[in-house]
């Protein structure tokens, strides 16, 4: 298999979902931010964006924080060290294969 | 790959998305125009050039431009759009950044003060703003353009006022040749404070009009 082929094969099937990938790339330029941002940005309805948090959760690439804003509740997402060296090695895999 | 790196800038366009941002800038800026000209019609002994009411009005400013927008934020922006925390890395460059800025921008008020080239170097340091505005605000609205035009207009047509005409403003002789740069200065931040300002209000009105109040459930 040629070195392209070979990282294209290679790409993170967990980050390469065009959703979450959206989400990543977003959670990657800051800190944290809240589902609803998540929602506003991406377009996605609240089920598809909660399933591809999870799987990215799972992955141990988003970390998932309940609080409180006031009394209403609010759920805080930021990439973990894993997510971030995930998204970047993603990111230079991708820009190699093409 | 172009998908991602827009994706990637979303988050910074998102920090002005509801007009906070230049509304904080057209304050600041008619903050500052507001105190010279003050001091600029005010007599040379006046409580205008004491350096206790420089530090508390200067001081009131910064609290009210920090503290503001962020309660503003808080109650329209995250409810209606999300919350976003940005990250603190890099800060370092920008600080050093701004410090070269601020002295080139001293060394070209100094030289300009001693050439009586005041009116022009004026002008050409809030030039410097319609990039700025451009790089910073203009990304994510196309008639956001036309303000940095107009911002750059504003410098060019505040270059070509006389000088004797803003020293005609103030009755005290001692302060001439203090007016003669600071009068210009002014003019500059009125007319981009006023212009950052009504861009501000514009995209605060676009943004609570395209956007929906929130509904009490979890976010």
């Amino acid at each position: 298999m040629n070195p392209q082929m070979r990282g294209i094969a290679e790409l993170d099937r967990v980050i390469h979902e065009p959703g979450r990938l959206m989400i990543a790339a977003l959670l990657y330029a800051v800190e944290k931010a809240d589902f609803l941002y998540l929602l506003h940005e991406t377009g996605m309805n609240k089920g598809t964006l909660s399933s591809h948090i999870s799987r990215l959760e799972t992955a141990g690439y988003v970390a998932v924080e309940k609080t409180y804003r006031g009394k209403i509740p609010q759920t805080l997402l930021s990439l973990t060290e894993t997510g971030r060296e995930a998204f970047k090695r993603y990111r230079k895999s991708l820009k190699e294969a093409l | 790959m172009e998908q991602i790196d827009n994706m990637l800038a979303r988050p910074k366009r998102y920090a002005n998305i509801d007009g906070l941002g230049e509304l904080t800038a057209g304050i600041m800026c008619l903050g500052f125009a507001f105190f010279q000209w003050e001091q600029i019609r005010s007599p040379a002994g006046a409580v205008w050039h004491s350096m206790y009411l420089f530090a508390i009005y200067f001081g009131a400013l910064i609290a009210a431009l920090h503290y503001g927008p962020r309660a503003i934020k808080s109650r329209i922006t995250y409810p209606r759009t999300g919350f976003v925390e940005y990250r603190k890395r890099g800060r370092l460059w920008l600080s050093v950044a701004s410090g070269a800025l601020a002295a080139a921008v001293s060394v070209l008020i100094w030289i300009a003060v001693r050439h009586h080239w005041d009116m022009q170097m004026g002008a050409l340091i809030f030039l410097g703003i319609a990039p700025a505005y451009a790089y910073r605000f203009a990304k994510t609205a196309r008639w956001k353009w036309a303000v940095a035009a107009a911002i750059a207009v504003s410098s060019l047509a505040i270059a070509f006022i006389s000088p004797d005409s803003l020293v005609d403003l103030t009755g005290d002789a001692r302060l001439k040749p203090f007016v003669r740069f600071a009068g210009s200065e002014m003019l500059n931040l009125a007319a981009v404070g006023v212009l950052t300002l009504i861009s501000g209000a514009i995209s605060l009105w676009l943004y609570l009009r395209h956007t929906q109040p929130p509904v009490q459930e979890a976010q």
